[in-house]
């Protein structure tokens, strides 16, 4: 199973067609607000899912918990624009930053074992973070949540403002340019020696040890990247729908889905966990729903099984494989 | 305390497939939250009384965790340790949510009347319920642990889990033993399931907490060693115990995360299991 030797020629320009396509939908969707706020989720459970990859696709550590990394930017980033009154950018430079103590917090006593633990402590670990938000009521509001949070403020280019409140299209557009700077960002860092490590411990871990790749060291690095990634994603996401609460912060969909997602477009591929997530949310929202109201999540599950048992590389990866 | 006895009944399953055959189960908390259901609709139902339904919940738990390794797991038993955990979490999720369809995310408890009536043993009140609860879950306990000592099937299984490749050429069919140990672990959880739901109540949600509480336990007690599982159980009771009273009943799940990370820190391979 080729896992990793992904960067070939043609899936940069699977990577370009897709930017151009995300770039163009707002135009065939005819600025419908409704149509664009589901592809707005989409692009965020994108960018979720190459931060994602990172780890899975990269360094063979699955992560049962992303939650915990979206929840963390979300709440920090919110709690220092509402109570400490910062420059909401600002706000989710430093949140993405929380987010890396965060990940130092439960990457370093879990990586120091092999196998699943790292798996299912970061399950854990979103579990308490989600506890501790519903607790500390003095400083997050506890169950309540946080109401009308404010938005990214607008952007001035030359005569033009792009308005974040009002429009759904500068949301888009903004989500789309994170999601291509977090490419950017996973593309040359899987390219840097660290990424080349990262390979190394994919492959074999004992090995890569043997030939002085370190280890621990370059596990916690990717998890470092990853959840800056997601806690930044996680502060844009709380900008945009001006509310937090534990439960939608902290929501399983945010661990589960870029898992689906990236299994879906390929863990083996940069680019493929991003078209996972915008096919899944188109079949979720336009096929699935419509089935099961209530437990629409299990074709997920479903899918999940069956990928891995006969497409261990995804469908993208599979169809790649053959060209 | 008597909690933790149970805890360990619920993290049996679990505990014995990744001792045996190094997969981490996700799905496990969604096979006792199976059986747990079963349990719920024959009282329902038919106001089956939920300790004659046990068997019934076990078996369907049993069946479910058989079909999924016949259908899904075997296919890649042998490839990389991802695959399997990414593969029962997409088991464990489509359960969940079936669930959710099937019985909508209420909480479900298994009641009955003549359960809650109180006995005096000395000088506490302990409720009929929670004393048969434990009793079998000690004597599941116990019983799993006889089997794996005594039986020859319970040797041929340990064998395996030590060296698969001697245990093939000893003519012992693995695969075979692979499925019957999976099943177990299905058979142990759904279990558990009627048990956690005359204590306290099953919802879709229930499955993961347990898979995590497990999973926690497993470490605590070490790789492999089932008495060890109950004195873990013990002290993951004692210590929510312990933290409902001098702290918050909401810090009550913090104690568990608390210890966990501070056994991977101090001794990695638990309590009672051997260095690895």
């Amino acid at each position: 199973m080729k896992f990793y030797l992904s960067f070939r020629s043609s899936e940069k320009t699977i990577a370009i067609i897709t930017f151009g396509l995300v770039l163009a939908l707002p135009f065939a969707l005819a600025f419908n607000p409704y149509y664009l706020s589901i592809f707005i989720s989409a692009l965020i459970l994108g960018s979720v899912s190459l931060a994602w990859n990172l780890l899975a696709g990269g360094c063979g550590q699955v992560s049962f918990g992303h939650a915990a990394f979206f929840g963390i930017g979300a709440y920090a980033s919110a709690l220092l624009v509402m109570k400490a009154g910062w420059n909401p950018f600002l706000a989710m430079v430093v949140a993405a930053m929380i987010g890396v103590i965060g990940a130092l917090i439960i990457g370093i006593p879990a990586f120091r074992l092999r196998g699943p633990y790292f798996a299912l402590s970061i399950l854990g670990f979103a579990e308490v973070m989600k506890l501790l938000t519903l607790n500390l009521t003095s400083l997050t509001e506890g169950s309540k949540g946080i109401f009308n949070i404010s938005s990214l403020p607008p952007i001035r280019l030359g005569g033009m403002a792009l308005e974040f409140y009002y429009s759904r299209t500068t949301n888009y557009y903004f989500a789309a340019a994170l999601m291509f700077a977090i490419y950017l960002v996973i593309y040359f860092f899987r390219h840097s020696n660290t990424g080349l490590a990262m390979s190394a411990v994919h492959g074999d871990e004992e090995t890569a040890a043997g030939i002085g790749v370190p280890v621990f060291r370059t596990k916690v690095t990717a998890l470092i990247v990853s959840a800056f990634c997601t806690a930044l994603i996680g502060a844009f996401y709380t900008h945009y729908v001006h509310f937090l609460s534990p439960d939608s912060a902290f929501d399983g969909y945010w661990s589960v889905m870029p898992i689906v997602a990236s299994l879906f477009g390929g863990i083996g591929t940069l680019i493929g966990p991003s078209i996972g997530a915008l096919v899944i949310t188109g079949l979720d929202e336009f096929l699935f729903k419509r089935f099961f109201e209530t437990g629409h999540k299990l074709f997920f599950g479903l899918l999940l099984a069956i990928v891995i048992v006969w497409a261990p590389v995804g469908l993208l990866g599979k169809w790649m494989e053959k060209k | 305390m008597l909690e933790g006895v149970n805890y360990a009944l619920f993290c049996l399953g679990l505990a014995f497939v990744f001792g045996i055959m190094r997969i981490i189960n996700m799905a496990h908390g969604e096979f006792l939250v199976l059986g747990g259901y079963i349990a719920y609709w024959l009282l329902v139902m038919w106001g089956i009384n939920p300790l004659l339904s046990l068997p019934l919940a076990a078996a369907f738990a049993a069946g479910a965790s058989f079909l999924s390794y016949r259908v899904f797991i075997q296919r890649i038993r042998t490839t990389t340790e991802l695959n399997t955990l990414i593969l029962t979490y997409g088991i464990g999720i489509f359960l969940s949510n079936l669930f959710l369809q099937l019985w909508t995310a209420d909480l479900r408890s298994i009641g009955v009347h003549w359960m809650e009536s109180p006995l005096k043993i000395a000088g506490i009140y302990i409720s009929l319920g929670e004393i048969i609860t434990v009793t079998i879950s000690f004597l599941g306990v116990l019983t799993l642990h006889s089997f794996l000592r005594r039986t020859k099937m319970g040797k041929a299984i340990r064998i395996t889990a030590i060296d698969r490749d001697a245990a093939a050429l000893a003519g012992i069919n693995v695969e075979k033993i692979d499925l019957l140990a999976f099943s177990i672990g299905g058979l142990l959880a759904g279990l558990g399931g009627p048990l956690l739901g005359m204590l306290s109540f099953v919802s879709p949600v229930t499955g993961i907490h347990i898979t995590v509480k497990a999973f926690i336990l497993t470490v605590l007690a070490g790789v492999g060693s089932i008495p060890g599982l109950v004195a873990a159980g013990i002290i993951l009771g004692v210590g929510e115990a312990v933290t409902v009273t001098f702290v918050s009943s909401s810090y009550r799940e913090l104690f568990g995360f608390v210890l966990f990370v501070f056994i991977l820190l101090v001794r990695p391979s638990g309590l009672f299991g051997k260095r690895i």
